[in-house]
């Protein structure tokens, strides 16, 4: 491999096509709008201010967002956002962060990523960066933010951790319910995109989209694009056709029902709302179920509490028998 | 004397503070401190033991996988089941492809800027093509006046390399670093659904059932990460390590107390029994090992003829003296298989959520560098020839080895699936159902280090799970003896000749690879006073 390979071309009008095309399409657009985008990008010259806070993390969002390759995450991080502060990925340490996230407040109007549910147990002891509340972090960030993107199930809904003693929340959200704990922040717009660990593409469409049109995308009851939250996996689930003729997976060792439907090993594919089943992850690598994994339906608000067992049968879904 | 919080410590993973006290330029002592919990040893308490291996995935992000694997060997021991040869080989492809990736962005993204100025690239002068638009990349964050997330930064040191033509080159990879990772996670989801977290890797295997096609892809996009490692990272390590970072190699700077423990991994022989599997498998391409400390600090300086030990697994224990955890009345440290989990925020003298991991009551520093010692890796036993010595610069340079390994000879794994592959379809599970009652331990040696997992089942549910992450061996607080933990070892006799820039601090916990944020304080013992000095 010689250096000319490893090339890092500045960004061209190319890329920023490349982007708005991507964003366009992920959010069902029309390709036409293309050419606004790509106007937004360069007057802005794209760069936003993005603050990105990460409570109880497990850093899985983060690195999703890496994984990102059309177009690279080194683009959007150089070329397209402001990164301001992001503890996995800044330069700087210690006061030298914490100054970058206090001017930045003091700028106010950046987006503000979530990644990680927010403790209220112990009046926020469970979680504690530089010394502060992560409770107070949040609500300091989230004044002076112009929207407020929750990455993942845990900062959408609490996800995992709410099954814990530290009463994980997300932004909005305990599981189903509001629990009003920001409310003295006023009115953001949030946008909640969930899944455990969040989807590099919705991500990214999503800061694009928000870039370039200054508004939120159409949101459902949990604030869920309904773009990439409008449909349900097993309505459309690759294995459907097994579904329907009564073939299912009950032994994973069997190579007889390689392909099989996977509802008798606890598959939530019916109360999944997500579109994994057409944009597949890992830039169309894979998915949960194309590897022969159950859904765990970790776009929704039940997630984890609620659809364990997650290899279990016995998940009323309410519907007819099998 | 000045007291100087520098909080957070940046790119790692996670949530932890560290104070150091500094006299006369030198850290006479140091505090490591997880300031975040979920409970989640809680969380699994009463659930399904099926679920434990998905849950204990989202432990960490950054380390996902291993979780994963560690959690299925425990289930596998506590059950009875044996692993396929299929499952066995997904499992170790995994595993070494997440490893790779793993450790060359930790070298490129998460350390390289503590050794680099990388304004040096405004000076570049050659004429490639390449480092040219690098170079126009970064002059033009500069000249726009925002170079967010590369600055602010600390104020490069006698020890940062600016040769502008190897800056240059360096940072090109660490944006070439980033999209090949991008690449790996998608290999890598062709055996595990989705990256990060491997959901289809289970007790029993891997659900996956690759075709042939896919498994040909995975063998090309294999071979794209193995070029960029044998011919870019290792020769960058070695580049940096015999080069501009020797002296600091020399002086042993960051290095422990020297007492070294690695678990088995990557088990090459054929499908293993569950009690094999629950250790490391049969003939690991990594052993496991116990090096033992020559002194109160590392001052090896030649490592051909160390002696290693097995690993007896019934020596681990943890303590919480310093840790937000109550024991039962009298018990100061408990086996991992006995552990107890239960917080009390308001505990006297404690200072961390992590306990204190301790072997045959000792300290352990676990990851690369002990991988490297315990195998006696002949890279390391040259490097230590030409005057490295334990530490930092050795850290780096282990995990380099380790990802030259692992990825050329991961190769023959994919052609021997492809092999079964084309002789029909690919059993990857052994499933057996909950027994009522049962318990199980699996090992396997992260990224980072020593990772084991105990389950206990009862009543078909678990009734306790602990864990014992590498992160928890290294920074991990004092313990019942007063013992500092690895963390707190490797920072005292550092030099802090600025206080207003502790750059060798963050070296030093960053070459851990910590999977913790941090935050790192320093404290004068006199006063005990706090003075707040903002390092711009």
């Amino acid at each position: 491999m010689d250096i000319a390979s490893l090339r890092k071309p500045e960004l061209t009008r190319r890329d920023f096509m490349k982007v708005a095309g991507m964003t366009a399409a992920y959010f069902g657009l029309s390709q036409a709008l293309t050419p606004q985008i790509v106007q937004a990008l360069e007057e802005n010259n794209g760069k936003a201010a993005v603050i990105w806070l990460e409570g109880q993390s497990c850093t899985g969002c983060t690195e999703s967002f890496l994984n990102n390759l059309e177009p690279t995450a080194s683009s959007i991080l150089l070329d397209t956002i402001s990164l301001r502060y992001h503890e996995t990925a800044m330069a700087a340490s210690g006061h030298q962060a914490e100054t970058a996230l206090e001017e930045t407040i003091a700028e106010g109007g950046y987006v503000l990523v979530i990644e990680g549910s927010i403790p209220l147990a112990e009046d926020g002891a469970f979680c504690t960066v530089a010394g502060r509340k992560f409770t107070d972090i949040v609500r300091d960030t989230a004044r002076n933010a112009a929207a407020i993107i929750c990455v993942g199930s845990c900062a959408t809904y609490g996800g995992i951790p709410r099954s814990g003693p530290t009463d994980a929340v997300g932004y909005l959200f305990r599981g189903k319910e509001l629990h009003h704990y920001f409310d003295d922040v006023g009115p953001k717009p949030v946008i909640n995109l969930p899944t455990c660990p969040v989807h590099n593409e919705r991500l990214t469409a999503t800061i694009v989209h928000y870039l370039t049109f200054g508004t939120v995308p159409e949101l459902d009851q949990y604030n869920r694009p309904y773009a990439f939250y409008g449909k349900i996996q097993h309505d459309n689930c690759t294995r459907r056709g097994n579904y329907e003729t009564g073939r299912f997976v009950t032994d994973f060792g069997d190579p007889n029902q390689h392909g099989y439907c996977l509802i008798l090993k606890g598959c939530k594919g019916p109360i999944a709302r997500q579109d994994c089943w057409n944009r597949k992850w890992n830039n169309r690598g894979n998915y949960c179920i194309d590897a022969g994994h159950p859904c765990v339906a970790c776009s929704e608000p039940d997630f984890y509490e609620d659809t364990s067992p997650l290899y279990a049968h016995d998940y009323d879904f309410g519907l007819p028998p099998l | 004397m000045t007291r100087i919080v520098v909080d957070p410590l940046t790119r790692i993973e996670g949530h932890l503070r560290i104070e150091v006290e500094v006299e006369n330029g030198v850290i006479t002592d140091a505090w490591s401190a997880g300031t975040m919990a979920r409970g989640w040893e809680k969380i699994l308490q009463g659930r399904d033991p099926w679920d434990a291996p998905y849950v204990t995935s989202r432990v960490c992000g950054v380390c996902e996988g291993v979780h994963t694997i560690a959690s299925n060997q425990a289930i596998e021991d506590a059950f009875g089941i044996e692993l396929t040869e299929a499952g066995r080989l997904m499992r170790n492809l995994f595993s070494a492809g997440y490893y790779v990736h793993d450790h060359f962005i930790h070298f490129y993204v998460l350390s390289a800027l503590d050794f680099l100025d990388i304004m040096a690239i405004a000076s570049y002068e050659g004429s490639d093509p390449g480092l040219l638009a690098v170079k126009s990349k970064i002059v033009g964050l500069v000249s726009a006046g925002d170079t967010s997330p590369f600055t602010p930064r600390y104020t490069p040191d006698e020890f940062s390399v600016n040769d502008p033509e190897t800056v240059t080159t360096l940072v090109s990879h660490y944006l070439k670093a980033i999209e090949l990772k991008a690449k790996s996670q998608k290999m890598l989801s062709y055996l595990t659904g989705i990256q990060p977290h491997p959901n289809a890797l289970m007790p029993g295997g891997c659900t996956a059932t690759p075709s042939v096609e896919v498994l040909q892809d995975l063998r090309k996009l294999w071979q794209e990460q193995a070029d960029f490692v044998n011919n870019v990272y290792v020769p960058d390590v070695m580049a940096v390590g015999y080069g501009p970072l020797l002296p600091l190699a020399a002086s042993g700077f960051g290095a422990t107390n020297g007492n070294y423990l690695a678990f088995p991994m990557l088990p090459q022989g054929g499908s293993a029994s569950a009690g094999d599997i629950s250790f490391g498998g049969s003939n690991p391409m990594f052993r496991g090992g116990v090096v033992k400390a020559n002194g109160e600090r590392a001052s090896r300086t030649d490592i051909s003829n160390l002696t290693v030990e097995d690993v007896d697994y019934s020596q681990i224990t943890e303590s919480v003296t310093y840790s937000w955890y109550d024991y039962p009345a009298g018990v100061d440290a408990l086996h991992p298989s006995e552990g107890v989990t239960d917080f009390n925020l308001q505990k006297q003298d404690a200072y961390s959520f992590l306990k204190a991991p301790r072997y045959n009551a000792e300290t352990m520093e676990v990851g690369p560098l002990a991988r490297g010692m315990v195998n006696q890796f002949p890279e390391l036993v040259d490097f230590f020839n030409a005057g490295g010595r334990e530490g930092v610069v050795a850290r780096h340079l282990s995990r380099a080895v380790i990802s030259k390994q692992i990825i050329n000879d991961g190769l023959a794994w994919i052609d021997r699936l492809i092999e079964m592959r084309l002789a029909g379809p690919l059993v990857g599970m052994n499933e057996k159902p909950v027994p009522k009652t049962g318990r199980g331990m699996g090992v396997w040696d992260a990224p980072r280090g020593a990772l084991g997992h105990w389950i206990e089942v009862d009543n078909w549910r678990i009734k306790n799970y602990q864990m014992v992450v590498p992160s928890t061996w290294n920074a991990g607080p004092r313990d019942e003896n007063g013992v500092k933990g690895p963390y707190e070892q490797a920072l005292i006799g550092a030099p802090v000749p600025d206080l207003d820039n502790p750059i060798n601090v963050v070296r030093i916990i960053r070459s851990f690879d910590p999977c913790i944020a941090c935050a790192v304080h320093l404290i004068d013992p006199h006063t005990n006073q706090r003075k707040v000095v903002k390092v711009a």
